[in-house]
């Protein structure tokens, strides 16, 4: 799942004080999964900004929809705009872009998209995936070290390890978790394979993919 | 061969709350149990948050009579309490008294919108029920009660200690206000015939009760100092003077002989002994009123059959054989007795409290083989056409709440008739389901609470007069009471069509109420549920309600409480649950909620939008939580509006108050 979080309040406010009519649009995919883009988010977040044009007396109008996925433009047709003046969408990147695609009014961002993670526990997620474009993810046991190792080293660890831990003190060190997985699953020999520099052009060579003409970039 | 994905796990069958309009509809066990169907769970969250005008409304919805109920109905409803085995039951009846006693009853506009004209004789629960009800549609009503007062037994039957005229009068002056026309003293069948009402209505209700006392065809029961119970009853009720001997016999079981006991007690006789043919397990009184009765000092006497009223010029006592058992392999009564087993109780005045029957002869209906009048169960019909019959009198004794229900029958089945409306007869006819009993894991995490006791005379000072023993709740103890309700049934619903399928409910919900459905579906058990709000509090996508809770509800009370507010108005959201709240300064409107997770981000600062100086979060306090696991998110909660005020520079406007030193506090409300 796509992982969003709320920007900071006055980031939001900012953003939307040219306009006097915004609808704010949440997503009920990931960024609702997120805590962050549901209803509940948009009805919270559409009375915060009233309050706060109330107390700046702008007069500026707040309303709030929920589409079931922003990223998706048959969802998007739904969307009833009539006369808004600017989109303040509570969803992932994808979403932000996919309306300002089809709509005639800007479309501030009120989220940011933080990863591709999985959940913890209640209101908890972990990066996972970066979406880099070559999963290196078999030859490590499922730990993603683009993602997981500050550095994104694909040979590890690095001289910064200390009992385990990253030298950034947050987290602990991927490869580590790498080394201690493949010997838990008998293939310690695997740890001593070293990884070719990954080809990272095949995410930027063409934003655009087709599944009708998958293989064809490649 | 297809590839088993979608496998369902064990608890398919348990989806209550589906969102199918065919299910059957789920009533938590108190409310089944009524026969009337209260909303129990409904008023007493009302209660729980102090708002007793809202309990007496959801009440009156079925029930016209709360101060009676409250006092003296014999409470199913408790016996199905899912409390039952953990601690002690909700005191639902007591709670429906609170209501009454502290919510104002609604103020009706009598506007007959409909030329149908309908009599009811006899003026006791049923009757009563059949005006409110009719009288609420629209129909002219007319009651009709052959003696002076209205009330039926209510009045004439129970004593003062037990229901006050006063709260009688309570609930039958609003049934009245609904504008119905009385006549009292108006005997039908003599005063005025059955036909003769026929011709003035389109439609007559008979709930006429059991009038007449059965007596027992022994020697001596025509002596002077031989008295039936309800005339005896009666008499006391009316204040008239009565001449009993300071020794009593009571004969009978049942809980008329228990009042009549006590009545006698509290005219003077200062040795009073009952006599019933049950044993101590049989008796048909309730538990608590041959206990209460053994208090006032009177004497009970199990398996013993009255053989002779022993007397000369008066009564000197009652002789009794032993009864060797009441009932038949069939359960029929077809007592047995032991001859030689002989005793006598010394007596200067005996008062049977043999059973009752009806006293309708003279009104023309068809009757059944005991006297009674024999109606249609579905209908309430009589042999007559538009002649309808309800409670006692064809039923035999029943409960107050049963006559009541019985009311509810023949109305609907007026309206039908008359208006051509089945949908109330239809609704009465609808079946429900209940839960069953607290799943262990919920048993293991509640914390036992036992009932809060009710103030009452002690039974020494109760035996001096009628004034009423139990003295009723305050307010901060009903709403003590009513916070211990599990809130069966008013817990968690789904909607499908806006679930994220997040599993948030999942990870918050202390009991594992909701559960998961391979393909991402979630249902919620709802035995597992005490409506604390967790789940719905934390759903993204708004997907999940509790029955009587709404956003909208929620701003409707914010609205009220904020009425006429100035700029220096300070809005707290008050924890029901708290025992002593902080006292704040300047003008502070309370609004109690059963849990501050009630109070969502959005709706406080939409109060703070919508002018309040300030809004405070107070009594969330560990020593007094109902939901343990809720504080924890309501302190979170708490937080972030902390920090988006913060971000707006209005950290001033939100304040959360804890618990604070005694004398620094005021009271609930």
């Amino acid at each position: 799942m796509i992982v969003v979080r709320q920007k900071p309040l006055k980031e939001i406010v900012k953003a939307v004080a040219p306009y006097r009519r915004i609808l704010l649009v949440g997503c009920n995919t990931c960024a609702a999964v997120s805590l962050a883009g549901g209803e509940l988010e948009v009805d919270t977040l559409v009375q915060t900004l009233r309050l706060a044009s109330s107390q700046e007396g702008t007069g500026s109008v707040f309303e709030g929809a929920v589409l079931q996925r922003q990223c998706e433009p048959e969802f998007i047709e739904k969307l009833e705009i009539d006369d808004c003046d600017a989109l303040l969408s509570l969803g992932c990147g994808a979403g932000v872009a996919l309306l300002a695609d089809n709509v005639d009014i800007p479309v501030i961002p009120a989220l940011d998209t933080m990863f591709i993670g999985s959940a913890k526990g209640l209101a908890s997620w972990r990066a996972e995936c970066s979406a880099c474009g070559s999963c290196v993810l078999g030859e490590t046991a499922g730990i993603c070290p683009i993602t997981r190792c500050a550095k994104g080293i694909l040979n590890g660890p690095c001289g910064g390890v200390n009992d385990g831990m990253c030298e950034l003190g947050d987290r602990e060190c991927a490869w580590v978790l790498i080394h201690d997985r493949l010997a838990k699953l008998h293939r310690e020999d695997e740890f001593e394979t070293t990884h070719e520099p990954k080809d990272y052009s095949v995410k930027t060579k063409n934003p655009e993919w087709d599944a009708h003409a998958r293989g064809g970039d490649r | 061969m297809p590839i088993a994905v979608n496998t369902m796990d064990t608890h398919e069958d348990n989806n209550y709350f589906d969102e199918n309009p065919d299910s059957t509809r789920v009533y938590s066990p108190c409310r089944l149990r009524c026969p009337v169907h209260v909303d129990v769970p409904g008023y007493v969250t009302a209660i729980a948050e102090g708002r007793f005008t809202d309990a007496l409304e959801i009440i009156l919805d079925r029930n016209p009579l709360p101060a009676v109920c409250g006092r003296i109905c014999l409470r199913p409803c408790e016996d199905g309490c899912r409390r039952c085995n953990l601690d002690d039951p909700l005191a639902i009846a007591a709670l429906k008294r609170s209501a009454a006693d502290f919510g104002a009853y609604p103020i009706e506009r009598p506007d007959a919108i409909r030329r149908e004209k309908v009599a009811v004789v006899g003026s006791g629960p049923a009757g009563l029920t059949v005006a409110y009800d009719l009288a609420k549609f629209g129909f002219k009503v007319t009651l009709f009660e052959d003696k002076p007062k209205l009330g039926g037994m209510l009045r004439y039957g129970i004593p003062n200690y037990r229901l006050p005229d006063s709260a009688l009068d309570k609930d039958i002056d609003y049934i009245l206000s609904l504008g119905i026309e009385v006549k009292t003293d108006v005997r039908v069948g003599t005063d005025i015939t059955l036909d003769e009402l026929r011709e003035q209505y389109n439609a007559v209700v008979i709930t006429a009760g059991l009038q007449a006392s059965r007596a027992l065809p022994i020697p001596g029961a025509d002596f002077g100092q031989v008295l039936a119970a309800l005339p005896f009853l009666e008499a006391a009720a009316s204040r008239e003077p009565i001449a009993i001997g300071k020794r009593v016999v009571v004969v009978g079981g049942g809980n008329v002989a228990m009042d009549v006991a006590r009545t006698a007690r509290r005219l003077g006789a200062t040795d009073v002994t009952l006599v019933c043919l049950e044993s101590p397990e049989e008796m048909p009184a309730s538990e608590h009123e041959v206990e209460e009765a053994q208090l006032e000092g009177i004497t009970v006497n199990c398996s013993w059959g009255p053989r002779e009223v022993v007397g000369n010029v008066g009564v000197v006592g009652l002789k009794v054989a032993r009864c060797l058992s009441v009932f038949d392999a069939d359960k029929r009564f077809a007592p047995t007795f032991d001859e030689r087993e002989i005793k006598q109780f010394a007596a200067d005045t005996v008062i049977f409290a043999t059973g009752q029957g009806a006293d309708v002869g003279d009104i023309g209906v068809e009757l059944t083989p005991r006297g009674g009048i024999k109606a249609d169960p579905d209908t309430l019909h009589t042999s007559i056409e538009d002649v309808y019959a309800a409670g006692d009198v064809v039923s035999g004794p029943t409960k107050v709440i049963d006559a009541i229900a019985a009311g509810h029958r023949a109305s609907a089945s007026v309206i039908r008739d008359l208006a051509g409306d089945a949908s109330l007869l239809d609704d009465l006819n609808e079946e429900a389901t209940t839960l069953g009993e607290v799943p262990e894991l919920m048993q293991t995490k509640l914390e036992p609470r036992r009932r809060v006791q009710m103030e009452r005379l002690e039974f020494y000072d109760a035996v001096r007069s009628f004034d009423e023993i139990e003295v009723g709740y305050t307010e901060y103890e009903a709403a003590r009471e009513a916070q211990r309700c599990l809130g069966c049934t008013t817990g968690a619903r789904l909607s499908r069509e806006k679930c994220a399928s997040c599993l948030t409910c999942i990870r918050v919900c202390p009991h594992q109420a909701p559960h998961m459905r391979m393909g991402g579906f979630l249902y919620f058990d709802p035995e597992a549920c005490i409506a604390c709000g967790a789940c719905a509090s934390q759903c993204p996508a708004q997907a999940i309600t509790l029955e009587g809770h709404s956003e909208e509800e929620m701003s409707r009370r914010v609205e009220i409480a904020l009425a006429d507010a100035g700029p220096e108005t300070i809005l707290s959201f008050a924890c029901a649950g708290t025992t002593e709240l902080p006292y704040v300064r300047g003008d502070v409107r309370t609004l109690t909620v059963s849990c501050l997770l009630r109070a969502s981000e959005r709706l406080v600062l939409e109060t703070l939008e919508s002018g309040a100086k300030r809004v405070i979060f107070a009594g969330c306090a560990e020593s007094t939580c109902r939901y343990p696991y809720a504080r924890q998110l309501v302190h979170t909660r708490a937080d972030k509006i902390r920090a988006a005020l913060t971000e707006l520079g209005m950290q001033d406007r939100f304040e959360v108050v804890g618990e604070v030193e005694e004398e620094d506090t005021v009271h609930l409300r």
